[in-house]
């Protein structure tokens, strides 16, 4: 079918987003499935349309577009772009074939959740991010012959995106910085170094199945960027290509316990052990012996043998010895009773104010 | 039955009263046990069966445990006796009609001592008054507070302005012609300076356990002060010097080992603090009661056993240029010019004065100026001085920052700001407040004595930290107390209360669209109140 033609700066009057937009809907309801848009900047071209024509798809040709190029774009829309464009390429793709030959700004493929976007050259940072994947929907993909900025895929929850590094190997990381930041699902496969990616996924080496999935994806990539001839330096050796994936049941590693630190790291015995011996040890409340706030003392002179203090002592703690009573330490809690009850005060009892 | 007077010390006249229930107290003798304060004792109880007075053989005796009444031995309300009843029989009850500090007065003839902090906080606190009320939304970048990465970090130092760096461009390459002051990147909350013998070594040790882990182990810089009761030489041998800010006070204590362990030493410490003031009892100098003052802590300051006073004021110090000249220039000579040397006051009407004298520093060697406000806690003071001086934190720390904006010279002293932070819960939420408006970092030290389990309260419960008789061990020297406290547990303790308030300093800077400290970023706040907002000129919101 012939292309519907559209230039956007008619004697140097802009057509609007607005107006552009209403225009490609109206003509896609009268039965136009391919248009050609000479734009200069306005958004979401290629986006949220379904031909109507049965059997045949929706074809977007744009030069220089604006921003969020086929953003919401369905499946059955392809869309090809010479150059380069701005942000947001693919924002939330729910099916459409985007071709970027150039670059493409920040967030490129923004959310996508099915649909393929192929970008010939690099995309900026926080790319990728939030991409899902419904499994009611074919996989999103993300292709790129470059890198990518920094805060890509973040917050990655499905889908899969390639990174070729092509041109980049000097680079120090073809993700940029703090990439994959609360990624939870997904695959990104990447050619080049990689530095700084966040804690939550791991770094693997490629399998057969995954080799398998990039020889022909690759081929079908450069096919659309019109870089058929780059395919042998991209697969000559996959021992350069990685893929990162969320950690799977990732568990926090558990920190050194303080116990562990004092006994291995810290200052051996402590920083008072030229002073003072201490065993680190816990008294509980209540406990005996030095946990003792009072311990009870017992006068023989004063004694008269009543034995009411080994009757009343709660903790059984006193027992008989000739001339009196004595408070066994290993019992004695200190709670005075033994001397509240005696008639005579034999007991007293008496601070225990031992410095540690 | 004894006499009664009227003009005696009676249980209705202390702050606390402890009641029993004798139907479910079974006399395990577990709560007189475990009172450091001896404010309840077993006793047998000649007990009246009828009115008949007279009649002697109308007595039945009684072992039961009775609440003590004496000025040095009544109950604090600690708690520690229901914490370990089996029965639930035993309870303490503030008691609204004490007479307390009138009937001591009265008795004794001499000011009131206590441990804490003021309880008379009729004002309420400004920092609840404040919210953070610019959110990011469409205004400034969204972060995410716990994946996204955040620069909590603060100087502390003098810091010059561009123009004083003393860079030359010679050829193509940036040539510094003078070297500059000390400066330290650090976590903006330190922990606050409490002193060998107004702790127990073991919580002082768990506060440097635990400033040692988050350092090594979790990647938070966090420096403490060290107070000015000493310094282990253990610790000043180590590699964990790095992390302390020394302090120096009235009283000079300890730094003699200071100074003569200084060959040995490894690493410079993170700073010095010259302590002039203190937020809980500003005008007084130091307090140390004797009870507290442990062969160690006699050793260690080079003092007997005595009530330690230390004067109010640094008595070689006459005025604050000469406080710069003298003191600073020897707090700098000390390490060679290679450690900050910080200043901290006590809130005051006089607050901006100094702090503007101090922003002129010639000589470069002002590091930090640390504002204390008045409901910060104390080891010991008069209760006069607790309750009834002071200066809340906000207002001035505000006035301090502001009176450096006017000049241009914001940020060229760091200021610190301290004071009951943490006071009803969230010390996140008061860092970051204090720190918009104008704080480089906030220090406490109270907090960390309530995570390691201190019972004590603004409504008069404990307090006693001055008695040597802490029940928590925090604050006492005595064996059988100070074993109470678990080192291990405290450090972790506070290492996971630290990393708590980093979770939530992300969350509050997140919220203003900022990854790095919004120092003076006033515009985040909003307040109710008409009088605060005019005051610490912050937007006024209904």
């Amino acid at each position: 079918m012939e292309r519907f033609k559209i230039d956007t700066l008619n004697n140097k009057n802009r057509m609007s987003t607005q107006e552009l937009l209403q225009l490609i809907q109206a003509k896609i309801e009268q039965g136009v499935t391919s248009f050609e848009i000479n734009a200069c900047g306005q958004h979401d071209i290629g986006g949220a349309s379904y031909s109507r024509v049965k059997g045949e798809n929706l074809k977007f040709f744009v030069k220089n577009p604006g921003q969020r190029l086929g953003a919401m774009g369905m499946k059955g829309t392809q869309i090809i772009v010479e150059g380069s464009v701005p942000a947001d390429t693919g924002w939330l793709n729910s099916g459409a074939e985007i071709v970027v030959k150039g670059d493409c700004g920040d967030t490129a493929g923004h959310c996508s959740a099915s649909g393929e976007i192929y970008v010939g050259g690099c995309v900026g940072a926080r790319s990728g991010a939030l991409m899902k994947h419904d499994p009611q929907f074919k996989t999103p993909e993300l292709w790129v012959l470059k890198n990518t900025g920094s805060f890509s895929f973040e917050f990655m929850g499905g889908g899969i995106a390639v990174i070729c590094g092509y041109g980049c190997e000097d680079m120090k990381s073809v993700l940029g910085e703090r990439s994959c930041v609360g990624m939870v699902g997904g695959t990104v496969y990447v050619r080049g170094n990689i530095s700084d990616v966040a804690d939550c996924v791991e770094i693997k080496a490629l399998d057969k199945e995954d080799i398998d999935f990039l020889n022909k994806g690759l081929q079908r990539f450069l096919e659309k960027i019109d870089k058929k001839d780059l395919l042998k330096s991209l697969t000559s050796n996959w021992s350069g290509w990685k893929k990162i994936q969320p950690v799977k049941d990732k568990k926090s590693e558990p920190r050194m316990s303080i116990k562990e630190f004092r006994e291995k790291e810290w200052i051996e015995g402590g920083i008072f052990s030229d002073f003072m011996k201490d065993d680190y040890k816990v008294f509980e409340l209540g406990g005996t012996g030095m946990a003792r706030c009072r311990i009870p003392q017992h006068n023989s002179a004063e004694c008269i043998n009543c034995s009411l203090c080994e009757k009343k002592c709660p903790q059984k703690a006193i027992s008989r010895v000739s001339g009196g009573y004595i408070a066994d330490a290993e019992k004695c809690i200190g709670c005075g009773i033994c001397a509240a009850v005696c008639p005579k005060k034999a007991w007293k009892m008496l601070e225990n104010n031992k410095d540690l | 039955m004894a006499a009664v007077k009227i003009n005696e010390l009676h249980k209705s006249d202390l702050p606390w009263i402890v009641e029993i229930d004798e139907s479910k107290c079974i006399q395990c003798g577990k709560c007189c046990a475990v009172c450091s304060f001896n404010s309840i004792s077993p006793c047998v109880e000649l007990r009246k069966k009828s009115a008949n007075l007279s009649d002697s053989e109308n007595t039945e005796k009684a072992l039961v445990i009775k609440q003590n009444i004496g000025f040095e031995n009544h109950c604090r309300g600690c708690g520690m006796c229901e914490a370990v009843c089996p029965n639930g029989a035993i309870k303490v009850i503030r008691n609204n009609d004490d007479m307390y500090a009138i009937r001591y007065r009265a008795e004794k003839g001499e000011s009131l001592k206590r441990g804490g902090r003021s309880n008379l906080n009729t004002e309420g606190r400004t920092l609840d008054k404040i919210k953070i009320g610019r959110i990011s939304q469409m205004t400034d970048p969204s972060l995410d507070p716990l994946r996204h990465t955040f620069e909590i970090k603060t100087q502390l130092g003098r810091v010059l302005s561009a123009d004083k760096l003393g860079f030359e461009v010679n050829g193509n390459k940036i040539v510094e012609t003078k070297t500059l002051p000390p400066n330290r990147w650090i976590y903006p909350i330190i922990f606050a300076d409490m002193s060998i013998g107004a702790l127990s070594s073991r919580m002082w040790e768990a506060i440097a356990i635990a400033t040692a882990y988050l350092n090594e182990k979790c990647g938070m810089p966090i420096c403490m002060g060290t107070g000015e009761g000493g310094i282990p030489v253990n610790l000043l041998k180590s590699r964990y010097l790095k992390y302390m800010i020394l302090q120096i006070a009235s009283g000079h204590f300890g730094w003699n080992r200071i100074i003569e362990t200084m060959p040995e030493m490894t690493e410079d410490p993170a700073g010095i603090l010259i302590k002039i003031g203190q937020g809980a009892k500003p005008g007084d100098g130091g307090l140390l009661m004797a009870n507290k003052v442990s062969k160690y802590v006699q050793e260690i300051r080079g003092v007997p056993k005595a009530d330690l006073m230390s004067p109010p004021t640094h008595q070689g110090l006459y005025s604050i240029e000469e406080s710069v000249q003298k003191m600073f220039l020897s707090m700098n000579a000390a390490f060679n010019f290679r450690v900050p040397v910080a200043i901290k006051v006590a809130a005051s009407v006089t607050s901006v004065s100094v702090y503007n004298n101090l922003l002129r520093d010639p000589y470069n060697i002002v590091g930090g100026f640390f504002l204390d406000g008045f409901a910060g806690g104390t080891g010991a003071a008069h209760e006069i001085s607790l309750n009834h001086t002071g200066h809340p934190i906000t207002s001035k720390l505000r006035d301090c920052y502001l009176a450096a904006v006017h000049q241009g010279r914001q940020g060229e002293i760091p200021l610190f700001a301290g004071g009951g932070l943490g006071q009803t819960g969230s010390f996140a939420g008061d860092a970051f407040k204090l720190i918009c408006l104008g704080a480089n970092g906030v220090f406490s030290g109270r907090l960390l004595l309530q995570i390691a389990g201190c019972c004590g309260n603004d409504t008069e419960k404990c307090n006693a930290c001055s008695t040597g008789n802490c029940p928590a061990g925090i604050t006492a020297q005595k064996e059988c107390l100070s074993k109470r406290l678990d080192v291990d547990k405290v450090a972790e303790n506070i290492v996971n209360f630290m990393i708590a308030t980093d979770t939530e300093l992300r969350k509050l800077m997140a919220s203003v669209g900022c990854s790095t400290l919004p120092v003076g970023r006033s515009d985040a706040l909003i307040t109710v109140d008409k009088h605060i907002s005019k005051r610490l000129d912050i937007q006024y919101s209904i």
